[in-house]
């Protein structure tokens, strides 16, 4: 898979740019804060339908832009699939017509999407394109707080399969009206009978969630293994253990067991098994909810750890270990991947070369030399081998503009 | 505000812009259009507003808008008491009545079940569905509240609550729309419509 054609307008420092992108790798150089890692940003967006770095909308948005004109940005590509037609998908998001006494900052961002011309939701629109990015920040995803990996397992599954992705739509929802709903009886203002459609709702979902994220981490776990005893000369062995907030059994007894090392990844459980003992866990423990306000048990509070040779790497792991591991799972996520879409994802690799030596460097480098299209951001070209930059296209970005050498010498 | 727009000026704009789908542009240039327009305008407008407040009430069966009560449809002998479909809102009555292919009555909920705003079934007219099934006369309640979750929460409760009476409760289908490609379908409408197929 790879993007032919990429528009950006007022997103961030590009207030204009129509570019046709060739396949193979992108060397994308020059100053901070130029807007080289804007365009991986762009791309990311598209495929996931929000922003690796942020989680306000409106600075993705170039506020130079004419203040008369209610605030937007666009960003649109045109995507070559193995499998589909030339698609072309687009992201517009647009200032919200507020309140007259709302002022400018509490004005929402509307999101309109377009595939191939024709209004679309934000579901329809992920999958569209995939991607991997490999981030400094991805560290966070063994020295973060768990909901930095429950956002990760979300973020992938979210790319390749459709039913988790509505799912996760359905439980977000489910949880906030469940939640509202837990503190209205709490108060007074409701019966705990009407709980029952938002547990069926809440389970439901959160059986799809669970197995897909089982699915997944069991996958991972087999390629992040070999990725990591690579990468550690044999040394250490990568675990990754998932642990549920409760722990649905195969036999569907009823009988919660708890397991140090998280649920059995290699027994498979089934979405409706699931949710059966998610439902009767919610009627148990209805009691602790009201009290507290919120919905206690559910994906919502699931936590995943990486073990190394049986340490947890969150408590015990060195940072060398840690970046080890982060780069071990971001490459078996490429994997995945590859073999559940049936095609190279695009690759979006953001000033993480330059943080490597020079041995995790070209192992990296080889890993990806099969992808269709890589997008590599570096404020050093020179740190690559004089092969790689043979190969590679070499764009100076400066100033929001692509400057593209006449004669392809850089 | 700026203390070069007189109070009165203000007051339209902010009026104006507390609509639905207005923004503060949109509600300056209604007031400037009406400042402007003949006089003729602001009085039908106004006489307008007022009567649509005070000539209109609920319907004591249906609990549709009305200025008649029972409400026209409520009163009209020809059509199927028996049958009653269960809407959320008083457009909802105009979209099903558009179709030209229902011949029954309605039961208007003024809204669905949703926590997150504060509204359980007790603010709807549930109780008063009840009721009405209760007093006879009716033999298929037919719930046709939004799909989604606020949509189907209310069906849901509905449904129990008229269990104990014994009558026939149908959902409407939700299946494809019409005209439509089904390469272009959405996923959700798509997925509904596997999930609720039938024998041919
Ligand atoms: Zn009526």
């Amino acid at each position: 898979m790879y993007i032919e054609h990429l528009s950006l307008q007022n997103f961030r420092n590009y207030a204009r740019l129509e570019v046709s992108l060739p396949t193979g790798p992108i060397l994308l150089y020059g100053s901070n804060a130029q807007g080289k890692t804007s365009l991986l940003e762009a791309i990311y967006y598209l495929a996931t339908s929000r922003s690796p770095y942020t989680t306000t909308d409106r600075q993705l948005i170039n506020w130079n832009a004419d203040p008369d004109l209610l605030a937007f940005a666009k960003i649109g590509a045109e995507v070559v699939s193995a499998f589909r037609p030339l698609s072309r998908v687009e992201v517009t998001l647009v200032q919200e017509p507020g309140a007259l006494h709302s002022s400018l900052n509490g004005s929402r961002l509307q999101k309109e999407i377009r595939i191939n011309g024709v209004p679309r939701r934000v579901m329809d629109l992920i999958g569209q394109i995939n991607v991997v990015m490999f981030l400094p920040q991805d560290l966070v995803l063994v020295e973060g707080a768990p909901s930095e990996r429950r956002r990760y397992m979300n973020i992938t599954l979210c790319q390749t399969d459709a039913t988790y992705c509505e799912a996760l739509a359905t439980f977000e929802k489910a949880l906030t009206q469940r939640n509202a709903l837990l503190r209205r009886i709490a108060d007074g203002e409701a019966r705990p009978d009407e709980l029952g459609y938002w547990n069926e709702q809440l389970a439901q979902a959160g059986g799809v969630l669970i197995a897909g994220r089982q699915r997944l981490l069991r996958d991972l776990e087999v390629k992040a293994r070999r990725v990591h005893r690579d990468l550690s000369g044999g040394d250490e062995d990568l675990e990754l253990s998932y642990q549920p907030s409760f722990l649905p059994t195969a036999n569907n007894s009823g009988q919660l067991s708890f397991q140090v090392l998280g649920l059995d990844l290699n027994r498979q459980l089934k979405a409706s098994d699931i949710a059966a003992q998610y439902v009767e866990t919610l009627e148990a423990r209805q009691g602790e909810d009201i009290a507290r306000g919120m919905t206690l048990i559910g994906p919502q509070r699931d936590e995943l750890r990486l073990l190394v040779n049986g340490r947890d790497l969150g408590l015990y792991g060195s940072r060398g270990q840690a970046r080890t591991a982060v780069m071990s799972l971001k490459l078996a996520e490429l994997e995945w991947m590859r073999d559940a879409v049936g095609e190279w994802p695009i690759l979006l690799l953001d000033e993480v070369i330059a943080e490597l030596d020079a041995a995790r460097r070209a192992y990296l480098l080889d890993r990806i030399s099969g992808a269709e299209q890589v997008l590599l951001t570096t404020t050093e070209p020179d740190i690559f081998t004089p092969e790689f930059l043979q190969k590679a296209t070499r764009w100076h970005i400066r100033q929001g503009q692509i400057i593209m050498p006449q004669d392809g010498s850089g | 505000m700026s203390k070069a727009i007189p109070q009165s000026v203000t007051n339209l704009i902010e009026a104006f812009s507390r609509l639905p789908g207005v923004g503060p542009k949109t509600a300056s240039r209604l007031t400037y259009y009406l400042l402007r327009a003949p006089d003729e305008l602001s009085q039908t407008l106004a006489a307008a507003l007022a009567d649509l407040k005070s000539k209109t009430r609920y319907c004591s069966v249906c609990f549709n808008i009305t200025e008649e009560d029972p409400c026209p449809i409520c009163q009209d002998e020809a059509r199927d008491a028996s049958q009653v479909v269960v809407v959320e809102d008083p457009l909802d009555v105009l979209a099903v009545e558009r179709t030209g292919a229902y011949t029954g009555r309605y039961h208007v909920l003024h809204g669905a079940i949703s926590p997150v705003e504060g509204i359980g079934p007790e603010d709807l007219k549930i109780r008063e569905l009840v009721e009405r099934v209760q007093q006879g006369g009716v033999l298929e309640v037919i719930i046709a509240t939004n799909p989604g979750m606020e949509g189907d929460a209310t069906a849901m409760y509905v449904q129990r609550q008229l269990a104990p009476t014994g009558v026939r409760v149908t959902r409407l289908a939700r299946g494809l729309p019409t005209g439509g490609d089904l390469e272009y379908v959405d996923s959700v409408t798509l997925l509904r419509a596997l999930q609720g197929r039938h024998e041919m």
